[in-house]
C-alpha cells in the first residue's frame, strides 16, 4: 500500500519541463542516531515546489513533516538526498528561506521592531532601507502599536504575527512555515489563515506550508501532499483547484462549499488510514 | 496587586518588630537571658552609634565596612571577568569545555576555605590573600550559572538566527549573550553570596580590618554587642547588595522582569 503510494507521488510532482522548481526536496531520507538503528523520521521523499506555489503537507502527528521542514530550511542535513533552490544545492540556511516556526521562536531580549529587523541587520540592509521594510511589515501584519513591545508582552497570535513579519521582511524566495497556527486558539488561528492565503495571493510567495490540519490544508494549499505515519514517506499528492472564489474568500464559508468538503473528506480519509492502520 | 505588596511589606515589618520587642523582653534588666551573652537592643544601638565614629581595633564601622566592601567587591567582580567569558565560550565551543572543565571539576569540590591556609602561605593575611579566596568562591557560582545560561536558551532561537542569515559570531554575540542576561544576574547574586559568606569567614582568619575581624576580636573580648553590630551590618550590606543586582535587571534585561499581557 505505501510502496505503490511512493510511486504515485513520484508521478505527479514531476517538474515542469521548461524551468527548474523554486525549491526542490529530492528523495530525502532522515535518520536520527545512526542509520538502521536511530529514529526513522523520513524514508524518500520528494516535494516539489514551483515559484509561487503554496504546498501543503500534512500527516499524523509525529510523521516526520517538520522533519522535512527543518531538512528543507538546511537546518538538518538530510541523511540521504538533497535540497535543491533553482536546481542547485541550497547550502546552509539563510534569507532566501525563512522560516516561520510553530513556536513563533522570537527573541526575547529584543522589542518588536527589532525582532522585524534582526535578518535585515545581519544582511548589512542599510538603515533607510530597514526602516522602510519595517514600517511596511508594521503596516501589513498590524503591529504598529506594538512595536515597542517585547514579546512576553504579547498574546501568542500577535507572537505568531511578528515571526510572520520577521520573515516576510527579507523578501524571501521561498516560505517555510511548520505548523505556524499550530499553538494558536481557534479564532487567533482562523483570523491568521486568511491572511496568509490573502498575502499569498497578493504576493505569489513561494511557500511549503506543514500542518496536521486538514482544514487548513485544503483552504491553503494550491497541492497537498500527504505523509504515512513514521517513517514518513509520501502516500498521495492532490491539486487542489487555485483561482476558485471558496479559496479567496473566508475560510468560514469556504468550508461550507462542497468542493471544500468533498477534498476534506478524501484527504481526512487518506490521513485517517495512517493514524488508524497499525 | 499593590494592596498585597503593601500587606506584605507592613507583614514582614512587623514580624521583624515583633522579634526586636521578644528580643528586649529577653534581655530586659532582670530578665532571663544575661545581657553578658546577649545585649538588650538598646545596649547594641548605643554600641553601634559609638563605633560610627570611634574607632574598635584600629579603624571606625564605615571603614571596617568599606574594608569588607573592598575585599568583596574586587574578589567578585575579578571572578566575573574570568568566570562570565569562560563560562559561556565553555558552552559554546565544547572542545575547550574538554580541556577546561575537567580541571575545574577537579578543583570545585575543595571549599573556598580550604584555601585560606595556602593563600596565607603564599600571600600573607594581606588584601591580596583574601581577595583569592573571595575570587575563588565566586567564580564557580559565575562560571556553571554562565554556562548554564548559554545551555538554557532555547536551540530554536539559534536555528531562526541561522534562517535570517545570522553567522556563528553574530548569534554569539546578539542573541546568545542577550538572552543570557538574566540567567547571568542571577549568577551574579548566587557569586555575590558565595564571595560575602566566605569574605567573613577569611576576614576571621586573616585580616587587619572588616566585618569579620571585628566579630572574632569582639568574641573573644566578651564585646557582645559588639559583635552583633558586626552581624547585623553583614546582614545588612548583604541585603543591600543582593537588592542593588535585582535594579540592575531591570535595567540590563527590563524584558524579562515583565509579567505576560493578553489581549
Amino acid at each position: 500500500m505505501e510502496q505503490s503510494a511512493g510511486k504515485m507521488a513520484s508521478g505527479t510532482t514531476d517538474p515542469a519541463p521548461e524551468a527548474p522548481a523554486k525549491l526542490e526536496l529530492r528523495n530525502i531520507s532522515k535518520w536520527f542516531g545512526p542509520e538502521g538503528e536511530g529514529v526513522h523520521a523520513v524514508d524518500d521523499c520528494s516535494i516539489e515546489v514551483k515559484k509561487g506555489e503554496f504546498i501543503v503537507v500534512v500527516g499524523p502527528s509525529g510523521c516526520g513533516k517538520s522533519t522535512l521542514m527543518t531538512v528543507g530550511a538546511g537546518l538538518e542535513e538530510p541523511t540521504h538526498g538533497e535540497v535543491l533552490v533553482d536546481g542547485k544545492p541550497a547550502g546552509p540556511p539563510g534569507p532566501t528561506r525563512s522560516v516561520v516556526f510553530q513556536k513563533f521562536a522570537l527573541f526575547p531580549s529584543e522589542t518588536v521592531e527589532q525582532n522585524i529587523k534582526f535578518g535585515l541587520q545581519m544582511t548589512g540592509v542599510s538603515a533607510a532601507e530597514q526602516e522602510a521594510r519595517l514600517a511596511e511589515q508594521l503596516k501589513i501584519m498590524g503591529l504598529e502599536q506594538f512595536r515597542k513591545s517585547y514579546p512576553s508582552e504579547l498574546s501568542g497570535g500577535m507572537q505568531q504575527r511578528v515571526a510572520i513579519a520577521r520573515a516576510l521582511v527579507m523578501q524571501p524566495e521561498i516560505l517555510l512555515m511548520d505548523e505556524p497556527f499550530g499553538a494558536l486558539d481557534a479564532q487567533t488561528r482562523t483570523i491568521l489563515q486568511e491572511e496568509v492565503q490573502r498575502l499569498h495571493r497578493e504576493k505569489h510567495y513561494t511557500v511549503l506550508f506543514i500542518t496536521h490540519s486538514v482544514e487548513e490544508a485544503v483552504y491553503l494549499g494550491d497541492r497537498v501532499v500527504v505523509m504515512t505515519r513514521r517513517p514518513g514517506r509520501i502516500k498521495r499528492v492532490i491539486e487542489l483547484p487555485r483561482d476558485v472564489a471558496w479559496k479567496t474568500g473566508d475560510i468560514e464559508l469556504a468550508s461550507e462549499h462542497p468542493e471544500f468538503i468533498e477534498f476534506r473528506r478524501e484527504i481526512w480519509g487518506l490521513v485517517r488510514e495512517e493514524i488508524v492502520s497499525i | 496587586m499593590d494592596q498585597s505588596r503593601t500587606l506584605q511589606v507592613a507583614a514582614g515589618l512587623g514580624a521583624v518588630l515583633a522579634w526586636i520587642v521578644i528580643w528586649a523582653w529577653l534581655t530586659r534588666p532582670g530578665g532571663p537571658v544575661p545581657t553578658l551573652y546577649f545585649p538588650a537592643p538598646d545596649d547594641v544601638w548605643a554600641k553601634f552609634v559609638r563605633m560610627w565614629q570611634r574607632p574598635y581595633i584600629g579603624s571606625t564601622l564605615p571603614n571596617h565596612i568599606l574594608a569588607s566592601l573592598y575585599i568583596v567587591l574586587t574578589g567578585w567582580g575579578l571572578a566575573a571577568l574570568v568566570g562570565i567569558p569562560l563560562g559561556i565560550a565553555m558552552a559554546w565551543w565544547k572542545r575547550l569545555k574538554w580541556i577546561v572543565f575537567p580541571t575545574f571539576q577537579l578543583i570545585r569540590p575543595v571549599p573556598p576555605l580550604a584555601w585560606i591556609p595556602l593563600t596565607i602561605l603564599w600571600l600573607g593575611i594581606g588584601d591580596s590573600a583574601r581577595i583569592s579566596v573571595v575570587f575563588i568562591a565566586a567564580l564557580v557560582p559565575w562560571l556553571m550559572n554562565s554556562m548554564l545560561a548559554v545551555y538554557s536558551i532555547d536551540r530554536l532561537l539559534l536555528d531562526a538566527a541561522k534562517t535570517l542569515g545570522a553567522n556563528d559570531r553574530q548569534i554569539l554575540t546578539r542573541v546568545v549573550c542577550r538572552t543570557a542576561l538574566p540567567t547571568l544576574v542571577a549568577a551574579a547574586r548566587m557569586a555575590l553570596g558565595s564571595a560575602w559568606s566566605t569574605l567573613v569567614a577569611a576576614e576571621i582568619l586573616a585580616a587587619t580590618a572588616g566585618l569579620g575581624y571585628v566579630a572574632v576580636n569582639a568574641s573573644q573580648l566578651l564585646d557582645t554587642d559588639v559583635l552583633l553590630v558586626a552581624m547585623f551590618m553583614i546582614g545588612i550590606l548583604g541585603i543591600g547588595m543582593t537588592g542593588l543586582i535585582g535594579l540592575t535587571q531591570n535595567w540590563l534585561a527590563p524584558w524579562s522582569v515583565l509579567g505576560a499581557r493578553r489581549d
